[in-house]
């Protein structure tokens, strides 16, 4: 079939049967780029994801200054311990987005012309992942910048591992959403799951105020609350401290978690969609 | 690489005993494929005429390896479906109902990435996708965001989109759908196009003209099988050969006297009647009409009009499933007319 123009599908047997890495790094190239480009495209949802953390900023934070021992406790400013936390909540709101989205794009049947294409279903997945995940940095940097100017201590090496912890958390968010979406298929069902999960992840992990002031049985329920790992990590780290506890442990629940989920996500991705 | 089955016979597509069914809302398994066997020849226009609900997306999918089948064996262009997906997807382009173009990409965009995305390296895809607006008639849009582009637009860049890697089958869910009458011809002429370039086309419709003048071969389905398949005409000969339409005029009981003679002639396969209308179906339309205006002459029976006309696809789905497919299906088409 390959013509004067044909579009290079001789590939001999064995390697068009797998793809192989450098087919993998392409595939998920080309589809980052294209998320990218139509994230771009829609500069509205830019302003909206990057307004609501500079809400909790302005209008949450001035809240906390009164309340007594806070101020001491986060080293003369509240943003020492609250910005983190808004980090980690953004970590978890952007991985949600890539699964609304995937339900429109199911709808509009784009899902369907890429599975069609030999193109890497892991790829299809991770695609859009990667493109919110920069996104998220970049927003990350926005907010980071804004909390230094009001008094946010800066601890550059201590938020580059952070960095780490807020990627794994957004993508296993992001795989667990796009799964979802796939296995729903329409809005309703998605935004019910996916809203319903919301409010109890978010009061078990300490984002808003810390678990450390509940009764016992809260901080129990915490631990079974990945969240609730990435924001104990995510204070210490920004003040600089690699040593505490709250850090490997971070890493030892995020990592195993982000490799389960983004299988089961890649399963769902081969078989499901009907 | 070995010798495909495709090269021993020329069936590049093959299926098999397909099967699928599904869990509905209430639990209860809805059949939705029972036992499907399909062999499409090489550069043929192969088309699944079924009411909405018939399984024909279905099958489609399974083919298309977007669907994981049942039970049952499909080989698509000389490779198992269930067995090397890879394979038949670098092999085949697939448009379905909804298209899937990206609507804030422009149409080069959507084609560029597409074409990228079969493997292609940026010059020859760059190169390709030159070509394919230019056939389609997309170049004059090529700049433009798909969500600026007409019906008939779209339908092209989606076209498009399905053989941008040149495919060996492409398969076509509902093509015509939404389109008005003039862009449905230019769709036609552009498949017509592709066979002649030697590509396979398969194509879903429930609209039996387009089956009627564009498929080479068509398979009636009807709740999950395939009632009847053949070429177009071979399957109106089998419903009764030729109908006649014509209209008595009704004098000393004339109706009831043509009626009954008219039976007795071997070469009527059946007569319905409708008030003084009668319709009957014979063999051969060029031989029955002198014998049939001999007969009422001699019996005295006078005619206003007589006419002959083939069978249409609506009379062979009728014949077999006891419907007419403009009735059949949860969601017929609005002008629904009952079958005399």
């Amino acid at each position: 079939m390959s013509g004067a123009v044909g579009v290079g599908t001789v590939v001999s047997g064995g390697a068009e049967r797998t793809g192989g890495p450098l087919k993998l790094g392409r595939d998920v190239g080309l589809l980052y780029w294209r998320h990218t480009l139509q994230a771009l495209r829609q500069p509205i949802w830019i302003m909206v994801g990057l307004s609501t953390p500079l809400l909790y900023l302005a209008l949450f934070a001035p809240l906390l200054k009164h309340l007594p021992g806070v101020v001491a406790a986060t080293r003369g400013n509240v943003l020492n311990g609250f910005l983190p936390g808004i980090l980690a909540l953004l970590a978890f709101a952007s991985g949600t987005g890539p699964g609304f989205n995937t339900i429109f794009e199911l709808r509009a049947g784009v899902i369907e012309r890429l599975r069609v294409t030999p193109v890497s279903r892991f790829a299809i997945l991770i695609g859009p992942i990667l493109a919110s995940m920069v996104m998220m940095f970049v927003f990350d940097g926005v907010l980071v910048a804004v909390g230094a100017a009001f008094g946010f201590e800066v601890h550059v090496l201590g938020l580059a591992v952070l960095a780490i912890l807020l990627g794994l958390l957004m993508m296993i968010m992001a795989a667990f959403s796009i799964a979802t979406a796939l296995l729903t298929k329409e809005i309703s069902s998605f935004a019910a799951v996916v809203n319903g999960l919301q409010l109890p992840v978010l009061l078990l992990a300490g984002v808003l105020l810390p678990l450390s002031i509940g009764p016992l049985w809260l901080r129990v329920l915490g631990h079974f609350n990945p969240l609730y790992y990435l924001v104990s990590a995510s204070r210490v780290l920004a003040a600089g401290d690699f040593h505490s506890p709250h850090v490997w442990q971070a890493f030892a629940v995020l990592v195993p978690l982000c490799a389960i989920v983004l299988t089961w996500a890649t399963n769902v991705m081969k078989r499901a969609v009907s | 690489m070995a010798v495909s089955a495709e090269e021993k016979n020329d069936h590049v597509i093959a299926a098999s005993s397909l099967r699928k069914s599904f869990r509905s809302g209430r639990g209860a398994r809805v059949e939705a494929v029972q036992g499907v066997d399909i062999e499409v020849q090489r550069g043929e226009i192969f088309g699944f005429l079924g009411p909405n609900g018939a399984g024909k997306t279905t099958t489609l999918r399974m083919l298309t390896t977007l669907l994981p089948i049942d039970d049952g064996t499909a080989r698509v262009a000389g490779f198992d479906v269930q067995r090397d997906p890879a394979l038949v997807r670098t092999r085949i382009g697939y448009v379905s109902q909804l298209g899937g173009s990206d609507e804030l990409a422009t149409g080069r965009e959507n084609l560029i990435l597409q074409g990228s995305l079969y493997g292609g390296d940026a010059a020859s895809v760059r190169a390709r996708v030159a070509d394919l607006m230019e056939l389609l008639d997309l170049s004059e849009f090529a700049e433009r965001r798909v969500k600026t582009y007409s019906g008939g637009q779209r339908r092209r860049l989606d076209v498009a989109l399905g053989i941008v890697h040149e495919p060996q089958v492409l398969f076509l869910d509902e093509p015509s759908t939404g389109l008005d009458p003039q862009n449905r011809a230019n769709l036609w002429e552009r498949i017509r196009d592709l066979r002649a370039r030697g590509t396979t086309v398969f194509l879903t419709t429930h609209y039996l003209d387009e089956a009627d003048a564009l498929c080479d071969r068509v398979a009636i389905m009807d709740h999950g099988r395939i009632v009847a398949l053949g070429t177009p005409q071979e399957l109106k000969r089998q419903v009764a050969g030729e109908a006649v339409l014509m209209d008595v005029k009704d004098e000393n009981g004339a109706v009831a006297r043509a009626r009954q003679r008219l039976r007795e002639e071997p070469y009527v396969y059946d007569l319905t009647a409708d008030g003084s209308e009668l319709r009957l179906y014979v063999e051969d339309g060029g031989e029955a009409l002198p014998q049939l205006l001999r007969l009422l002459d001699s019996e005295g029976i006078g005619l206003r009009s007589m006419s002959l006309s083939e069978p249409t696809l609506d009379d062979v789905f009728l014949r077999h499933t006891g419907r007419s497919l403009r009735d059949a299906g949860p969601a017929a088409p609005a002008e629904v007319e009952v079958a005399a």
